[in-house]
């Protein structure tokens, strides 16, 4: 029974290399050059902060066309594509109106959002949109549960720009505001 | 009227406040300087919130660590765990008792002979750290087994363990150097290696310490629980080894005390190895511009500047190694580092009588 394997005859360039710590050296030098050509790659992030990507998806909102009329139709389209089940949406007749709909209640919960961007495709009257917010910190998770004033409220702070409504929308009809362009038109 | 007791009171407590001073606020410069080395090393920016570019962090830990809660543990002997922290903390501060921060001058006061840069000169100075140095490992074990918590436990027994076995070589490697200065006060062994710098026990030339100096530099970053050999603290494995259970003014002082140990060896391996305060050079450049009385200055910068490299040396190797096993750490410290030290006890004492006999 041997107490210990026996170990590798050393060449004399590795018997130097070790009695002289030339890998510990090798080391050390590697870190003395990241001191001496010092770059930081980390940001003081909440003092500067880094360039968000075009495509970012961020905190997601409601949007309003450019009279101020909420774009939600209440089709529950992006309840269904959600994988998460992150909203809810209570669709109801608009009062007087009865070929129109709208979202009487619309919820998010965005402790469970994944931040996939389904219901922004899914949506056929583009009222859903990501925004750049990413800084939802709370100190209360319920504080992430949202109705739709705030969604409402994010979206207006979010896009300045609101799209214009179409001028071929009769006021009773849900007018589905997506390109048709890439639709092939049907046969005759 | 001052009597001689008082008059000799009173330089001494001057003294010892002076040194307190300035060892805690190196201290302070080195929980900063740490962060910061670590980091740029790794291409962070370490510590930047706490004034400009983060220079008042060691104000703000001290002030958290003060106002922390202190938390004694269920089933922890309270007493020893009161003690350990203490125990830990005044071995180390009591070893800069026979540092020379500063030329050998003496002046009078009233008849009393003043040392202005060192404490007291004691004849066995380089015994006596030796001594209270082992003596602050009790303060480790003690923590350790005082918390009743097994990580501290199996903290404070590897720390005993490796103090053991890395004081030996300590001890050791600094026989060689003993042999050429001819004596154990600090004070007369950095006076030994006066005029250029291959006059350091480093380079002298009877028998060039070198050997010595790398056993004792490894040998003292294990016995100050330092990154590679920090196995009484491995936060992976013990999460914090002999402090798991210490918080507040006492994580403190255990934390001090890590520090001002570095600093301690740090000290005594310049002092020893490196020439103490003497410049690389004969006499100072004070003295010849004409200002020999203001030449204590470059010779504390000297002090200083070796023994801030050292601890430059510490932070860089916390950057590049990672820990040994335990069994490596022990293998290394009894089969390679015991046979060097004692090798070169055997060669300097060979080369010295050599010497003295030509």
């Amino acid at each position: 029974m041997r107490s210990t394997p026996t170990t590798k005859r050393l060449s004399l360039s590795e018997w130097f290399k070790t009695i002289t710590f030339y890998e510990i050296l090798v080391g050390m030098k590697a870190t003395l050059s990241h001191l001496i050509n010092y770059r930081p790659v980390t940001l003081q992030y909440p003092h500067e902060k880094r360039t968000l990507p075009d495509n970012y998806r961020g905190m997601l909102a409601l949007l309003r066309y450019d009279d101020g009329t909420e774009k939600c139709v209440g089709c529950d389209l992006c309840e269904a594509a959600c994988p998460s089940r992150v909203i809810r949406v209570v669709s109801a007749e608009v009062p007087g109106e009865p070929t129109k709909r709208y979202s009487k209640e619309y919820y998010m919960d965005m402790t469970r959002c994944l931040f996939c961007g389904m219901c922004v495709d899914a949506c056929p009257v583009d009222a859903l949109g990501m925004t750049r917010e990413f800084e939802w910190a709370v100190y209360d998770k319920r504080q992430l549960h949202l109705n739709k004033q705030q969604l409402l409220a994010i979206g207006d702070r979010s896009f300045s720009v609101r799209e214009k409504r179409l001028e071929l929308q009769h006021p009773n009809v849900a007018f589905f505001n997506v390109a048709f362009s890439h639709v092939p038109p049907k046969p005759n | 009227m001052v009597t001689e007791f008082g008059l000799r009171l009173a330089i001494s407590l001057t003294q010892i406040g002076a040194v307190m001073c300035i060892v805690v606020i190196t201290v302070l410069i080195l929980t900063l300087a740490e962060r910061k080395v670590l980091g740029w090393m790794q291409d962070r920016m370490g510590p930047m919130e706490v004034g400009p570019y983060g220079i008042l962090q060691p104000f703000a830990d001290a002030i958290k660590l003060f106002f922390k809660e202190d938390i004694v543990p269920a089933g922890a002997n309270k007493f020893i765990f009161t003690m350990a922290p203490i125990l830990c903390l005044i071995p180390t501060f009591i070893g800069f008792a026979v540092i020379p921060w500063g030329p050998n001058w003496t002046f009078e006061i009233n008849g009393i002979v003043v040392k202005p840069f060192v404490i007291s000169d004691i004849n066995i100075g380089i015994l006596y750290i030796l001594a209270f140095a082992s003596l602050a490992a009790y303060g480790i074990i003690l923590g350790g087994w005082a918390s009743n918590s097994k990580y501290s436990l199996l903290g404070g027994l590897r720390s005993a363990a490796q103090v053991i076995s890395y004081e030996l070589n300590v001890g050791l490697s600094i026989v060689g150097v003993l042999i050429l200065a001819g004596s154990l006060s600090l004070v007369k062994i950095t006076d030994a290696q006066t005029g250029w710098f291959w006059n350091w026990h480093i380079f002298a030339l009877p028998a060039p310490q070198i050997f010595a100096f790398v056993v004792y530099v490894i040998s003292v970053v294990a016995e100050t629980n330092r990154v590679p050999f920090d196995l009484p603290e491995a936060e992976s494995e013990l999460v914090a080894g002999f402090f798991t259970e210490y918080s507040g003014l006492r994580f403190a002082f255990f934390f001090l005390a890590e520090y001002a140990n570095m600093v301690l060896v740090s000290c005594v391996a310049s002092a020893l190895f490196l020439g103490g305060w003497n410049a690389p050079y004969p006499g100072t450049l004070m003295e010849l511009v004409g200002l020999s009385s203001w030449s204590w200055i470059e010779s504390t910068m000297w002090f200083a500047v070796k023994t801030y490299s050292l601890l430059f040396l510490f932070f860089w190797l916390r950057a590049t190694l990672p820990r040994l096993r335990y069994d490596q750490l022990m293998r290394f410290g009894w089969k390679v580092l015991l046979p060097i030290a004692l090798a070169n006890i055997v060669v300097t004492a060979i080369a010295v009588f050599i010497y003295q006999r030509i």
